[in-house]
């Protein structure tokens, strides 16, 4: 029962969430409300006896790619005026491809695909089944190929990162601290040089010369 | 197992009271008395100069793309940790293959000077 009420406080915040990311003015709250469906989405999915599925959720989208979202929303300088401007004259045409979207939604996931009756509730597992050590076996025997496509997938994202956004910045000023640590004390000092002290040049009597 | 996870369920309620009962407490008992200089935007006292919305350099987005990315490494090698035990030796070697794909990687942004700030 309790777990029942905490399922639908959760899915309620999710849902609502979702709604006020796409209904947001701002970018940034956006991203907030964004952030907040995940948290939920992670409480749901602890619900599901996914533990494991529920934390990286909390810490790779919530901890890392949220960032990523909000670095990107601060870049952009979006002018919300300008994006605002063909709203009603674009309404019909957007409205109408929404239309054919959710019409071919339903015809691929129909009702069929939902309820209790097609997808009975599977038995709670128990508290000595770990999900991270189930995963664990299944991930690293039966689909050890697809995780080694992850790793040529997350250097192919290394690699494009760094060519799309690596800037080289020739006319910075900065100072090398390596470069600093390194200087020896005989020629690259300043060097004081000791010298015999010279006559005193004489002194011309202004007076005198006119 | 839903009931390990109880303490963690206060926890958080616990947490969203201490944060949102000082705001709802400053917002019942607080004195509001608002006029336009007050809401008004200032920068150390005097108006401000330019609006709060800069740009930010993209050399952030690069430190935080290639953050997630190891982020993300280590996604893949808590459930192989937890697991290894029972996998052995063609778990171990399949893991040595996955960080050797991504320090290819490490060793392209390395030697690109992408962790160089200037």
């Amino acid at each position: 029962m309790a777990e029942k009420l905490i399922f639908y406080i959760l899915a309620v915040i999710t849902l609502w969430a979702s709604v006020m990311v796409i209904t947001r003015k701002n970018p940034v709250h956006s991203v907030l409300f964004l952030v907040l469906a995940f948290v939920t989405s992670a409480g749901l999915w602890v619900l599901l006896e996914a533990e494991f599925l529920g934390i990286v959720l909390i810490l790779v989208y919530v901890g890392a790619v949220m960032v990523l979202f909000l670095f990107v929303v601060m870049m952009l300088d979006i002018d919300l005026a300008t994006i605002r401007a063909g709203f009603v004259q674009n309404l019909p045409l957007a409205g109408l491809i929404a239309a054919i979207m959710a019409v071919e939604i339903l015809l691929i996931v129909g009702p069929g695909n939902f309820g209790l009756d097609a997808f009975p509730k599977p038995e709670p597992l128990g508290a000595e089944v770990s999900n991270t050590r189930e995963l664990g076996l299944l991930l690293y025997s039966v689909y050890i190929y697809p995780v080694e496509i992850a790793a040529v997938i997350l250097l192919l994202a290394i690699v494009a990162a760094i060519r799309l956004t690596l800037r080289r910045r020739p006319d910075t000023k900065f100072i090398d601290p390596a470069q600093q640590v390194r200087v020896r004390k005989g020629p690259d000092r300043v060097r004081l040089v000791k010298m015999a002290a010279e006559d005193v040049a004489p002194v011309v009597d202004k007076g005198d010369a006119q | 197992m839903l009931d390990n996870y109880l303490p963690i369920l206060i926890f958080i309620l616990v947490g969203i009271l201490v944060g949102v009962g000082p705001l709802v407490l400053g917002y019942l008992l607080g004195p509001r008395r608002p006029d336009s200089e007050k809401d008004s935007p200032y920068e150390c006292g005097f108006a401000a100069f330019e609006s709060a919305r800069l740009k930010f350099d993209v050399r952030y987005y690069l430190v935080a793309i290639l953050f997630i990315i190891f982020d993300l490494e280590i996604a893949f090698l808590f459930p192989w940790a937890v697991a290894l035990g029972e996998l052995g030796l063609f778990a171990f070697w399949a893991m040595v293959v996955f960080l050797g794909i991504l320090v290819v990687g490490f060793i392209y942004e390395w030697k690109k000077g992408a962790l160089e700030w200037e």
